[in-house]
């Protein structure tokens, strides 16, 4: 059971969040936007959503806009 | 495409192409369309060590031709066209834009528009760092700069099409000689005539879609200036771009550096925003998961339909392939869509391509509408660049008349029968064409926000109090699409900036909102010295400033200074080194900057603005105005309240509280004033100081006359 992040492996587990995952990687405060596969999820979404097994998550280090 | 129409030459003049030294040609174009003449002007190094290129350019040249009494449609009034340095190198992502300036129908004062597209650099190949057009005339033209034959001619024109899609079309074809990709077109369309916001369409060549793509500049009626002058386009011509074509001072750095960058995109915008494909839609979801989108005439920052305007759905429409508007760019970001078929208007039922749309068409002529509907934006978006509009300017102006018809300010008498409240879209598509026709309640709309404002408590007696709190202008520009009520520093973004609230000069709101970097009022000075400074400098050089910051290294966050990108302005400076052979550094980029970006605050003094007055910004973008807004933040709004100001609110109803609050907040602002003035060497006031004008070498004497005349010596 495993996912990548920016393209590396990972342990998956059941019930794991995307704060989770910031929080396991002392991250948290750099991402504003994450992606898991195609869909964006932001950072007020970070607690309420789970990472699926085998997901392909891509951390977005949003500073830009205009 | 079978359309009679007819070209005759009035003027031809001959020239002597120079050679391109270290990304400059060292001479200027300059065309009076009055007598008509057309001769050259030579660069000096002065010229190039104040101004550098781009922007800077067009405003010393500018600055000549126009009095402080100039109006827009003025004979007098230029519009200058410049690429940079740096425009035109194929080896480096994001090289070819081109600045526009003239004096603004919408602000009275210098407007300036970046821009995509293949004219810049043509027009630099051509021979010229820099076009002026001046003067008007009777019958509609085209001038054409043909570097390949070496010469630039005026042509007198009939039975060419109005608008923008066809024209620009058939002008390719008329000039390509067989090499479509060889013809860059800048023209407009009917919408330009009859509105202030018109906008210019710059096009570029797509070889595997056969077809002249567009790309806007769009802000402040530079358009509408053209039209008045009765210029139908101006077209270059040019031949191959190859990677020595700017004769850059050291190849083979450019070639490194321009790899390095290259590659980085090339591998990492998949991983981050994936703007390659999706242009920048990505922007509308998150925008609004932060509250931040702007909704119904930017009253609300989130909408729970606004994921039907979003990547997800925009991904599938757009029309796969190479999207580079500039040659080499790995960004290529200019999505379009293909066979799109408009519902209403002269090319209803027909097949079109749309150039877009982009976040700001989307959020503008979309959810700031409370409109959802993916293919309502594109028909939009379509219809805006075929008639020359700018959409965000139209987003923003038709937003405020229909909050004005909700609120009950106007009703359809005053909009001749058109119900205009929000999500109605084929009123806001009604509107759009009402504009290019100059008929209807459009043309009031077309006027924009500030002359709406006039128009509408003048003639049906609306509340001038309220429309002044909710028409989304400053300085007369419509405010692009960010909600900036809870960020600070990005109403000083919006409101600081010179030309008017676009987001093109800083762009700060995740960096103080959402990341919390700058929470003191110096910090926020330093970002709104820093930032605009950096980003005016892309305006000089003739470079776009997606690669920058909107694909960042992996690595960056672990830097001292994440927001500003460091790496990446580091290679900037090796890559203005490489071209021009002048050693730079990060901070000699910022003082190249500043002395533009002082020259066009004083350009804003000659012409009766530049001033801290002109710098306020309406309470909308501050913070809540109705009760309504108050109470769909109250829990934010009440906790400002209590913890920041320290006010017991037991007892308050809601306006009592929103009085509270505006209080604070417009004191805030002004606070800000202050602090980013001092950072930026101005006066209490706003102008730069004798000392700042002389540090950076833009004391002048007519400058210092000016500032003399405002008390400053």
């Amino acid at each position: 059971m495993m996912f990548r992040v920016n393209g590396e492996q990972r342990s998956w587990y059941e019930g794991m969040t995307v704060a989770d995952l910031l929080g396991d990687m002392g991250d948290s405060q750099h991402y504003a936007v994450v992606r898991i596969n195609d869909k964006h999820v932001s950072r007020p979404y970070f607690e309420k959503t789970l990472i699926p097994d085998n997901s392909e998550v891509f951390l977005i280090p949003l500073i830009a806009g205009g | 495409m079978i359309m009679e129409y007819k070209m005759d030459t009035i003027k031809t003049f001959y020239y002597d192409r120079p050679i391109i030294e270290k990304g400059y040609a060292n001479q200027t174009l300059s065309i009076d369309i009055s007598v008509p003449d057309i001769s050259v002007k030579p660069v000096d190094e002065k010229m190039k060590d104040v101004f550098i290129g781009g922007k800077g350019f067009d405003l010393w040249l500018l600055w000549h031709s126009v009095k402080s009494t100039t109006h827009w449609t003025d004979p007098d009034n230029a519009i200058c066209i410049a690429s940079g340095p740096m425009g035109g190198t194929p080896l480096y992502p994001g090289s070819g834009k081109s600045i526009v300036t003239t004096i603004s129908p919408l602000t009275g004062s210098v407007i300036d528009s970046n821009v995509g597209g293949y004219f810049g650099p043509y027009l630099k190949f051509s021979g010229f760092d820099a076009l002026e057009v001046k003067g008007k005339t009777e019958k509609d033209i085209v001038i054409l700069i043909d570097g390949v034959d070496e010469k630039v001619e005026i042509l007198e024109t009939s039975g060419l099409p109005d608008d923008s899609y066809d024209l620009s079309a058939i002008l390719t074809e008329h000039f390509a000689q067989g090499k479509p990709r060889h013809i860059s077109v800048v023209s407009t369309g009917p919408g330009a005539k009859n509105t202030r916001m018109g906008c210019l369409n710059f096009t570029w060549y797509d070889l595997k879609r056969k077809r002249a793509r567009y790309k806007q500049a769009g802000r402040g009626g530079i358009g509408s200036v053209f039209a008045d002058k009765r210029i139908k386009a101006i077209v270059a011509r040019w031949d191959t771009v190859k990677a020595d074509t700017n004769n850059p001072a050291n190849g083979n750095a450019l070639k490194a550096v321009g790899r390095k960058h290259a590659k980085e995109i090339v591998k990492l915008d998949p991983k981050q925003n994936e703007m390659a494909t999706i242009g920048t839609t990505h922007l509308v979801t998150i925008m609004n998961d932060f509250d931040l989108l702007p909704t119904h005439n930017f009253q609300y920052g989130k909408h729970p339909e606004a994921v039907n305007i979003g990547q997800e759905v925009y991904r599938p429409i757009f029309d796969a392939g190479y999207d580079g508007c500039w040659m080499g760019c790995t960004v290529a970001c200019s999505h379009g869509v293909k066979d799109f078929v408009p519902l209403t208007g002269p090319y209803k039922g027909t097949k079109v391509f749309v150039d877009g749309p982009e976040y700001e068409t989307i959020a503008g002529c979309g959810s700031n509408l409370g409109i959802f509907d993916p293919h309502t934006i594109i028909e939009m978006n379509f219809y805006c660049d075929a008639y020359g509009l700018d959409t965000i300017s139209v987003g923003t102006s038709i937003a405020f008349a229909m909050e004005c018809f909700e609120m009950g300010l106007i009703d359809e008498t005053h909009t001749r029968g058109i119900n205009l409240s929000f999500g109605n879209r084929l009123a806001a598509l009604e509107m759009v064409h009402q504009m290019a026709e100059g008929d209807g309640f459009g043309l009031i709309v077309g006027q924009g926000v500030r002359q709406m404002k006039s128009i509408l408590a003048r003639d049906y007696k609306a509340d001038p109090h309220i429309m002044q709190d909710i028409g989304m202008e400053a300085k007369g520009l419509e405010f692009s699409e960010y909600m900036t009520k809870e960020s600070l520093a990005q109403q000083g973004g919006y409101g600081l900036a010179l030309k008017g609230p676009q987001h093109d000069e800083a762009w700060l709101i995740f960096l103080d909102m959402v990341h919390n970097f700058m929470p003191t009022f110096e910090q926020k000075a330093e970002a709104l010295h820093w930032f605009p400074m950096f980003r005016t400098w892309f305006g000089l050089c003739g470079l776009c400033k997606l690669p920058w910051n909107d694909i960042v290294p992996e690595d960056n966050k672990d830097t001292p200074e994440p927001a500003k990108v460091m790496k990446h302005v580091e290679w900037y400076a090796e890559y203005y080194t490489a071209v021009t052979g002048k050693k730079t550094t990060p901070d000699e980029i910022i003082r190249m900057s500043e002395g533009v970006y002082n020259f066009q605050r004083i350009f804003n003094l000659k012409m009766g603005f530049g001033q801290r007055d002109h710098d306020d910004i309406p309470y909308r973008a501050v913070g809540p105005v109705k009760p309504v807004e108050y109470e769909s933040r109250r829990e934010r709004y009440d906790k400002e309240l209590v913890e920041k100001h320290h006010v017991d609110i037991t007892g308050m109803d809601t306006e009592e509280k929103n009085r509270l609050l505006r209080k604070f907040r417009e004191a805030l602002y002004e606070e800000l004033k202050d602090a980013v003035y001092k950072r930026r060497g101005w006066t209490a006031n706003g102008i730069p100081t004798l000392e700042t004008v002389r540090r950076l070498g833009i004391d002048f004497p007519d400058v210092l006359e000016l500032l003399k005349a405002h008390g400053i010596e």
